[in-house]
């Protein structure tokens, strides 16, 4: 007997620790995905038929205008990203100061974050509206004649960036602050002594110390940015002027519960994934290769 | 921005909504099955106590405004009086949310047993089987009594494997909703216009002329502050193609046919209503919902009315009254009438009493009373509603506009009779430039065909597939 029954009855106890999330894993997510990958080379409607058609969903893909515009829409929402990134850490880095009022200010971004987000979505239909909404009557204040936000094609995708960016500010730049409050204090003391100055103590400490919260920021928003599609189904229920605010998701949605192109849909919930996982991928690598210690 | 596993979300949304469902369909006795011929009356009050014994239970699914809901709830609480042994277990959603929950329960295959549908789905879940074919047990039901419903209503439920529109039932409507033109009476007795004829529809020069009378500047800042009209184009543009004598397309529903002159006219009109003539708010000045706003403040003078509209139009600042949209070359005023359907799932187990619920939520005298007091819609019973439109106390006067829009003039939109609306929709998601007077409506409808022609044949192509 090499191992004693009580380790032997820990490793049963330990499998069934794990076997429920595990279970979860296996039902919610990896079946749907292997069964979508199969739906994504078939003609399957959603309701019963089901033939195998290989790859001509995604060599549909290729010409499909609307496909098209959709990635373009998705991939220009994401400027939102690098905005919300640089505005997050000014406010972290404002706030980091320790000045009074500091937790209010902290409430006041956080509150966005924790609000439904689709009762921020028709708050902000309203404020974009473009007779009596908030946004251009502020803008009137200045002699500004604001657009009709929501029925413009040029003006519908930064409208909902500038929301997003809204939206998500709070928690990143939460999570900014977390980070600037583990630097310690020495670095910036040690650099005053050598005579660095504000932009340089920033440039040379602070921007690589919280160099993995950016990380993660990036790599989440790039995720979720994918994925956009609960703001314009409220906003812009028909996809927009023109197309012009409908995201991937969106598409994909109306292919599948709309027009009965399960099979279609999937093929491009399949291109997203890819998409998805390769950015990701990059972005790892990139971080492994210039990642460094400051010990 | 979203952290979530968005498709993977949505698949397993499905998965969920399965499982979910699947749970509350499970717990059906069977002494209940072998007892289905005995329900769907009410006048044996000794077998009632007997069968309180064997509980039947339905899911119903449906969805609505708060009001609607609260309505639709009352009616199902009364048909479960009536029927003791039948117990009924609501699943509701906003209106937004329903389309996704059913197409899920459909492929997860937990199909609740009687459920709203739209009748541009008809096709695709007839010939996937997930539609009861309701035909003989209305035939064998004698609480129902066809004729007395609409036509048009009934008709839209019906398919004969390769036509929508003829064949069995496979469903009832909820309602009909015809699409009517309101006006507002007081502004046009303030100006001292001569009111318009409630049988004669303005042609589309009148129609100008009058809305160009009605838009004016009353504080003097150089911008009209009361308007003509201002119509969505989704939802008005119907009426003046279809009085042009034109459609979206064919009456084999195989073909295209925006590229029309006549279809091209009414389109121009309709954008010059804004860009040539002035008589509506300018696309920055207006979303729908403000037109809608701007109406009910009383600025102004026709805007579509819907029967949904009734119960909040009661209290406006001023008096309106419907009148027949106006016409264009054909004479003749159209306008659509929309509706929703009530089916039953073919797996149901209890066919007899899902079919009685549907009789009572559509065609009996008791549900739809209880529903049109909610005012959350017109009566489907002819003899009830012409009771009902010919009390002119109540606003608006003249009710009979809806009923002549159900019986006479009203149609289907476009995409019921196709497979899926993609190629309808594709028309309305390019249209903006054209209401903008950026492109003419002959380019546009030029350059639109071949696309839309393109999702159609698609559809097509689809629907053959799915009736293998």
């Amino acid at each position: 007997m090499t191992t004693s029954n009580l380790y032997r009855k820990e490793k049963i106890y330990g499998f069934l620790f794990i076997l429920a999330p595990l279970l979860g894993l296996i039902i919610f997510t990896l079946y749907p995905m292997l069964y979508s990958i199969y739906g994504s080379l078939t003609d399957w409607d959603g309701l019963g038929q089901m033939s195998f058609i290989g790859l001509s969903n995604f060599t549909d893909l290729f010409t499909d205008e609307l496909f098209h515009k959709a990635v373009f829409n998705t991939l220009f929402m994401m400027l939102g990203i690098p905005i919300g990134i640089t505005l997050a850490l000014l406010l972290a880095l404002g706030l980091n100061r320790g000045a009074r009022g500091t937790t209010t200010f902290r409430v006041i971004y956080y509150v966005p974050v924790i609000s439904s987000l689709a009762a921020v979505s028709i708050m902000w239909n309203w404020a974009y509206n473009g007779d009596y909404g908030l946004v251009n009557q502020f803008l009137d204040l200045f002699g500004i004649s604001g657009p009709n936000w929501m029925a413009n094609k040029y003006t519908v995708k930064p409208a909902l960036i500038i929301m997003a960016v809204w939206k998500g500010l709070g928690y990143t730049m939460l999570l900014y602050l977390a980070a600037l409050q583990s630097v310690s204090r020495t670095y910036y003391e040690a650099a005053e002594l050598d005579g660095a100055n504000g932009f340089q103590s920033f440039r040379h400490i602070t921007w690589p110390m919280v160099r993995p919260v950016t990380f993660f920021i990036v790599v989440t928003n790039i995720i979720g940015g994918s994925q956009i599609f609960t703001e314009m189904n409220i906003m812009t229920p028909t996809g927009g002027p023109e197309y012009a605010s409908a995201s991937v998701v969106f598409y994909i949605w109306q292919k599948a519960f709309g027009s009965f192109q399960m099979g279609y849909a999937s093929a491009m919930a399949v291109v997203l994934g890819a998409f998805i996982f390769v950015v990701t991928l990059i972005q790892f690598r990139m971080n492994e290769k210039s990642s460094f210690d400051v010990d | 921005m979203l952290k979530k596993k968005g498709w993977f979300t949505l698949l397993s949304l499905i998965l969920t909504v399965s499982v979910v469902l699947a749970g509350c369909g499970g717990n059906n006795n069977n002494a209940a099955k072998s007892n289905t011929g005995n329900t769907g009356t009410t006048e044996n009050t000794a077998t009632k106590t007997d069968d309180s014994k064997e509980t039947k239970e339905l899911t119903f699914m449906y969805r609505g405004g708060t009001d609607e809901q609260a309505a639709y709830k009352k009616v199902v609480e009364k048909f479960e009086a009536d029927h003791p042994n039948v117990k009924v277990k609501i699943i509701v959603t906003a209106a937004d949310q329903y389309a996704t929950k059913l197409k899920a329960s459909i492929t997860g295959k937990s199909i609740p047993d009687v459920f709203y549908f739209e009748s541009g789905d008809l096709k695709a879940y007839v010939n996937s089987g997930v539609l009861l074919d309701l035909n003989s047990y209305i035939e064998a039901n004698k609480d129902i009594n066809l004729d007395n419903i609409w036509k048009y209503g009934v008709d839209l439920y019906r398919y004969d494997g390769t036509m929508a529109g003829q064949g069995n039932i496979y469903g009832m409507p909820k309602d009909v909703g015809p699409f009517a033109l309101g006006y507002n009476k007081t502004m046009f007795e303030k100006a001292g216009i001569p009111l318009p004829d409630k049988d004669k529809p303005y042609t589309w020069d009148e129609f100008v002329k009058v809305a160009q009378q009605l838009t004016v500047d009353t504080t003097g800042d150089g911008k009209p502050d009361q308007y003509g009209t201002g119509f969505n184009v989704q939802w008005a543009l119907q009426a003046f193609v279809w009085s042009n004598g034109a459609d979206w397309i064919d009456s084999t529903k195989t073909k295209v046919t925006i590229d029309d002159p006549k279809f091209a006219e009414a389109l121009q009109y309709m954008a010059d209503l804004q860009n040539k003539y002035k008589v509506t708010p300018s696309t920055e000045q207006a979303q729908t919902l403000d037109t809608y706003q701007r109406w009910m403040k009383g600025e102004m003078a026709f805007f579509p009315v819907g029967p949904w509209d009734m119960s909040t139009y009661e209290t406006l600042p001023f008096d309106y009254d419907l009148i027949p949209y106006p016409a264009g070359s054909t004479g003749k005023s159209a306008t659509w009438t929309g509706s929703l359907g009530i089916g039953a799932s073919a797996k149901t187990k209890y066919p007899e009493e899902a079919v009685a619920l549907i009789d009572y939520l559509t065609a009996s005298k008791e549900g739809m009373e209880a529903l049109v007091k909610a005012k959350v819609q017109i009566p489907n019973l002819i003899d009830m509603a012409t009771e009902w439109a010919a009390d002119t106390s109540t606003k608006p006067a003249n009710k009979e506009e809806f009923l002549q829009i159900v019986n006479d003039y009203g149609r289907v939109l476009p995409g019921h009779y196709t497979y899926n609306a993609e190629w309808y929709n594709l028309f309305f998601t390019d249209i903006q430039p054209v209401i903008d007077g950026k492109v003419t409506a002959a380019d546009y409808v030029k350059s639109e065909q071949p696309k839309m022609q393109k999702l159609l044949d698609k559809a097509i192509e689809q629907e053959e597939k799915s009736k293998k």
